[in-house]
Parts: C-alpha cells; structure tokens; sequence
C-alpha cells in the first residue's frame, strides 16, 4: 500500500460537492504539489487527509490508518502528520519556545528539557533560534510562518502537509520560507504542498497534481506537467498564472 | 429648610462602619472566588458537554439570570426550612451570592470560548491533542482575556449587589447603614455616608482588576 | 391568623405583578429621558459635557441600587415631602436607570463610523440634521438588544422597591408569606412570575442581538 492512497472520496458541505471522487497516490518521499483554481477542493483534500475534514464518501488511508473511518482514534496519526496553515495559527498567548513544546510535551510526554532542546533545533533549521522568547505579535509573517513549520518539525512527522502556507505573505517575506521547504526536500521529507508557487513547484517538486472541479483533473512528473499540459483546462489555468 | 445635616454622628459610629465593610469585602471576595471556579465549569459545561449537561446547565443559567436575586435569597433563606434545610444568615448569604455569581459568569465565560478563533482549536488538534487539553492550554487564557473587561464589571457589580443581603440582616455595611441609624435617627447622612463607601469599594476594585490585568496578561 | 395558600394569593401576586411592570415602565420613562441626556453629554465633542457625564455614570453606578433607594427615600421626606414610596422608587429607578440606557445609549452613537458623519455632512446637512436622518436612526438598530437586555435587568431590579415598602411582586411575596407561613410555595410562585416575564425578553433580546450582528 502506498503511503497515502485516497479512494473515490467524496467531500460535501451541505449540498455543495467539493470533492468527488478522488483518487491519489502517494509513496513515502515524494513531494507533491497540488495547483488549482479557488474552489477546486485543493485545501480541503489535504484537511481531508489528516482528518480535520471528514469525508462522506470513498476511503482515506494515510500509513496504514483509516483516516476516513469515523470512530478511528487519529490523535496518534496526528502527532506524525505536520499541516502549516496560511493563517500560521500561532498560539498568541505563548512564547516562539512555549508553542513548539506544547506538542511534544502534551502529546508526546516530553520531559521539559528534551522538548526544549528540540524547540531549538527546529528553530535553528528554520533559522530563527534567536526568537525563541518571542511573542507572535513581535514577528513578522514569514517569521511566524518559519515558526509554525518549526512546531511542525518538532513533532518529528513522517508527512508535512501544507496549505498554501505562502498565499498570506508579503512578496518579500516568501523567499525565507520557501527556502526552508527546499532544505526538508532535500532531507527526504514526504510533502504535500498546496501552493500557487509555480516555479517552486517546478523546481522541487516530484509531481504536481491539478485539481479541477473538485477531482483529480491531471497529473504529471513536475517537468513534464508544466511543459506538456495535456488537458484545455490546465493549459488555460497555465497561461493564465505563468503569463 | 429646616433640617440641619449631622454627618458627624455617623462618623462617630466609625466601628459599625469598619465591621461592615469588612463582611462586605470578605463576602464579596469568597462569592467571587467561588462564583468564578462555578462559573468557568457551567460555560465548559456549556460549550463542550453531553445534551443532557448543557440543558442542565442551561436551565441553571436561564432560571438564575432571569429571576431576581433578593428571590433567590428569600427561597434560601425564608423558604427551605419549610422543606427542612435550616441555614444561618452568612451562609444563606454566601449559597445565594455564589450560585447567583455562578450563572452571570457561566455565560460572559462561554462567550469568552466561543471568540477564540476554530483556527486556533484545529492547530492544536492537528498537533494530536485532545480536547481537554486544546481547553487547558489553547482557548483557556485567550477566552478569559477576551472577556476580562466583561468578567470584573461583572464582579464589582456582584460587590454591590452583596448589599442585598442586609435584608436577611447579615452584618454587612449596608446593614450597618440600619444600626447606625437606629442610633441616630439620620436616615440620610447614614446611608449617604454608606454610599459613598460603597463608591471608593468600587473604585478601589476597579483599579485592583486594573493591576491584575496588568500582572497576570502583560507580558514581561 | 395563619391561613392555606390559596388561589386568593395567587391572584394578588398577579395584581401585584402590575406593579412590577407599572414601575419598570416609569422607570424606562425617567431612567430613558436622563439616558437621553447622559448619551447626548458622553457622546459630544465638549470634554466639560463628557466629563459631566462620566462623573454621573461612574458615580450612580458605584453605588448600590438599594443605596439610590434609600437615600431620595429619606432625602425626600427630609426635603419636607411624605411621598408613598413609588415616588422615591421611580426617581431612585430614573436615577439609576439613566446611568446604564445613557451607557448603552453613548455606546451605539460612538460606535456609528465617522464615515457616516462624513457622508451626511458632504449632502449639505448640518449637525442637527445629521444627528436626525443619519446618526440616530443607525443608532438606535445598534441599540435596541442591549436596550431590551437591560429593561430585564430592570424588572429584576424592582424587586428592591419591596424594601422601601412599595408594594410590587416581592414585597407581596413577603406579605403572603407572613399570612400563610409557606415561604418556599410564595417565593417559588414569585420567582415563577419574574421567570415568564424576563425569560421572553431576554429571548427577545438574543434573536435581536442576532440580527445586530448580520448587519455590522
């Protein structure tokens, strides 16, 4: 079995369908990029994936869990998948070190020292250990986007899943936290990323999926995705976005 | 006119007047201690119980909150020895205070919940906490920061309307109001004097709750 | 004479219940003509006018209601007058009731952008007439559930007019209780009755509060 494979699932919101029947693939160490309209069910299929998102219908399996089964207990499975969220959703009442430890400590049982060592060198990858007794409101936001991946990292994930964690930023500030993602590429992190970074994608995804009306439209080795489109609606959603 | 203002014979009452204050703060303080702890399980109750807790919780909040509070005194003190439970004034004081408290600060605390932002909530369950634990650490201090200003208007109202419970005689200050005034027979300056007392109390909690926001909420 | 709870005394109860109402509403009449004032003085340019204001609010509501009562219940007699209690209860209500509707009052005109000042200033209308066709209408849709949150806190609040002797729904409670010596029945009655008239409008105020919210 693949590392996540998604079955025919089926997402609605009341009588609004935003995922039909979607089928994905994803082995250990890929990254993917997923693209796509507004609309197109690109974030919610990867809420769907660490189950913050129930589905309706079809099956979500992510390292063996049945993500998609309603009495499953997902905490487990959450305490390995990292999501970075467009809103970093820092903890605002928390110092830089106190939001990266709460996991480890809460979840994992860390003892204090342990989780502050790991705080400090999730910051240190992410190259802000200096603001490890900040408040959020003092950072800026690709700082505060550098410090919601490094509470990710501190969990030790086997899977990131990020939803356009750049969309929110400053042009200016991206640069800093795309720089971050190319390094966990390098150290073979599996990694979801729904973005509208076409030249990140490009660059260092695997593959690159686009998802159009709420299913799996097409799909491609990233190369051979943005030089040879094959479906109308990608080549028009391309030219559109790479003008 | 021909009435002369003697305040001086209440300032010579100057004990009555201390005694009283005294049982004021003293209950105030007790009611609001317990009224807060009440208050913060009734909202929990509120916003993340079973059917069955948040429509007991509910009915406490609405039957309290819509009735007056010198009734519920009245049916704890006057009116449950008819079925047996006999309470002595302070106690009566204390039991009708806090559950009256209890429910004013169950709903300022549930909307306090209600206004930490669901992003917040799903970063700590997407880091795998429980909810409990989202509570305790995510939505807790944010929530009570939140309704602060909302949570010690409501206290210091809660010291005022202690007063209510002068009329089971409990010796509060303004109970004193009623000694001093069968000493002196000024109805007036007594509880003018009173009154103004009950003001500097307020002013005093309110820069108390100032100070604290201060301590507990500014960061170092 | 001890007597059984009646029907009889369920009936006075309900006429006293009239009472409540009668002076919840003298007390809307005076404590909303002062609020008037107290939102026009806190909203206004002048400091000296806002100031008056905040010392007003401020003090009537750093005393107890019990206290307002007390003291124009005696300084009224003192002043030579020996009025029934509803006097004293419905200038010490007025009082106290000004303070918190002027509040609200002060609160829903502030709250009106300044955006809405601008608008109405650049179609040629003065003060006044922006105050009348601009400012109030929207501030009063912004004030209406706090308004009728607080008039249940009024109908509450009348039940200490039972200690200056006027005969509203507690006081009657505690005249029955002396004829019949059925506290918990009488009061349980009483706390019925502030039940079915606060309840409806504190619901009343939650759907308004509602929709206040889908506007702004």
């Amino acid at each position: 079995m693949s590392f996540i494979e998604l079955k025919s699932v089926v997402k609605r919101y009341g009588n609004n369908t935003v995922l039909q029947d979607v089928d994905l693939n994803v082995e250990k160490g890929e990254i993917i990029a997923i693209i796509g309209r507004s609309g197109s069910g690109k974030s919610t299929l990867l809420r769907c994936i660490n189950g913050l998102e129930p589905v309706q219908g079809g099956e979500v399996w992510v390292d063996g869990v049945a993500v998609h089964d309603p009495s499953a207990n997902l905490r487990e499975l959450r305490a390995r998948v990292g999501i970075v969220f467009q809103s970093f959703n820092l903890f605002p009442h928390l110092t830089v070190q106190r939001n990266i430890t709460l996991g480890p400590m809460i979840v994992k049982g860390l003892p204090a020292a342990e989780a502050a060592a790991l705080a400090l060198a999730a910051l240190r990858k992410v190259g802000l250990a200096e603001k490890i007794g900040a408040y959020a409101d003092e950072l800026s936001g690709g700082q505060q986007q550098r410090v919601a991946i490094a509470r990710s990292l501190a969990m030790s994930p086997s899977l990131m899943l990020f939803d356009e964690i750049t969309s929110a930023l400053d042009p200016e500030l991206v640069g800093e936290v795309l720089l971050v993602l190319e390094e966990m590429a390098r150290e073979g992190m599996t990694m979801l990323l729904v973005t509208h970074e076409m030249s990140f994608a490009r660059r260092v995804a695997h593959r690159v999926v686009f998802m159009h009306q709420g299913k799996v439209w097409e799909q491609a080795p990233a190369k051979e995705f943005f030089a040879e489109p094959k479906t109308p609606e990608l080549k028009s959603f391309l030219s559109a976005v790479l003008h | 006119m021909s009435y002369r203002f003697q305040f001086r014979d209440v300032f010579a009452q100057k004990e009555a007047i201390a005694d009283g204050v005294l049982v004021t703060l003293q209950l105030s303080a007790v009611t609001i201690g317990l009224g807060f702890l009440i208050g913060i399980l009734v909202a929990v109750s509120l916003v993340y119980g079973e059917r069955w807790l948040r429509s007991l919780a509910r009915v406490y909040v609405e039957v309290i909150r819509n009735t007056p509070l010198i009734v519920q005194l009245f049916l704890i003190f006057f009116g449950l020895p008819g079925i047996g439970i006999r309470l002595d004034v302070m106690t009566a004081s204390l039991l009708a205070l806090t559950i009256n408290l209890g429910a004013y600060t169950a709903e300022i605390v549930r909307a306090g919940i209600e206004s930490v932002p669901k992003s917040q909530i799903e970063a700590g369950v997407s880091l795998g906490m429980t909810q409990p634990q989202i509570f305790r650490h995510v939505v807790l201090i944010p929530a009570l920061k939140n309704v602060y200003p909302a949570l010690s208007s409501q206290f210091v109202l809660l010291m005022l309307a202690t007063s209510v419970v002068s009329q089971i005689s409990a010796a509060d200050l303004f109970h004193a109001g009623s000694i001093i005034q069968s000493r002196t027979f000024r109805d007036f300056e007594v509880y003018t004097v009173i009154s103004v007392l009950y003001l500097c109390l307020t002013l005093l909690m309110r820069g108390g709750f100032g100070l604290l926001y201060h301590l507990v909420f500014r960061r170092k | 004479m001890i007597r059984e709870l009646a029907l009889v005394d369920v009936y006075f109860l309900l006429l006293a219940l009239r009472w409540t109402i009668g002076l919840t509403l003298l007390a809307l009449l005076g404590g909303g003509a002062v609020g008037l004032f107290v939102a026009a003085f806190g909203a206004a340019r002048n400091p000296v006018l806002r100031g008056v204001a905040l010392v007003y609010v401020g003090t009537v509501q750093g005393i107890p209601l019990l206290g307002w009562l007390f003291i124009f219940y005696f300084g009224l007699s003192i002043v030579g007058y020996n009025l029934p209690p509803l006097v004293a209860a419905t200038v010490g209500f007025s009082i106290y009731a000004g303070a918190f509707l002027g509040e609200i009052w002060r609160g829903a005109l502030v709250a009106i952008p300044k955006t809405q000042w601008e608008a109405g200033l650049s179609i040629g209308l003065n003060y006044i007439e922006q105050l009348r066709h601009v400012i109030i209408p929207q501030a009063v849709r912004m004030a209406i559930a706090p308004t009728v949150g607080f008039v249940v806190q009024l109908i509450k609040n009348t039940s200490l007019a039972a200690v200056i002797g006027f005969v509203e729904l507690t006081r009657e409670g505690q005249l029955t209780t002396a004829s019949t010596f059925q506290p918990f029945s009488v009061y349980l009655l009483v706390a019925l009755m502030y039940f079915s008239l606060c309840y409806p409008l504190t619901q009343y105020s939650r759907v308004l509060e509602r929709k206040r919210r889908v506007l702004h």
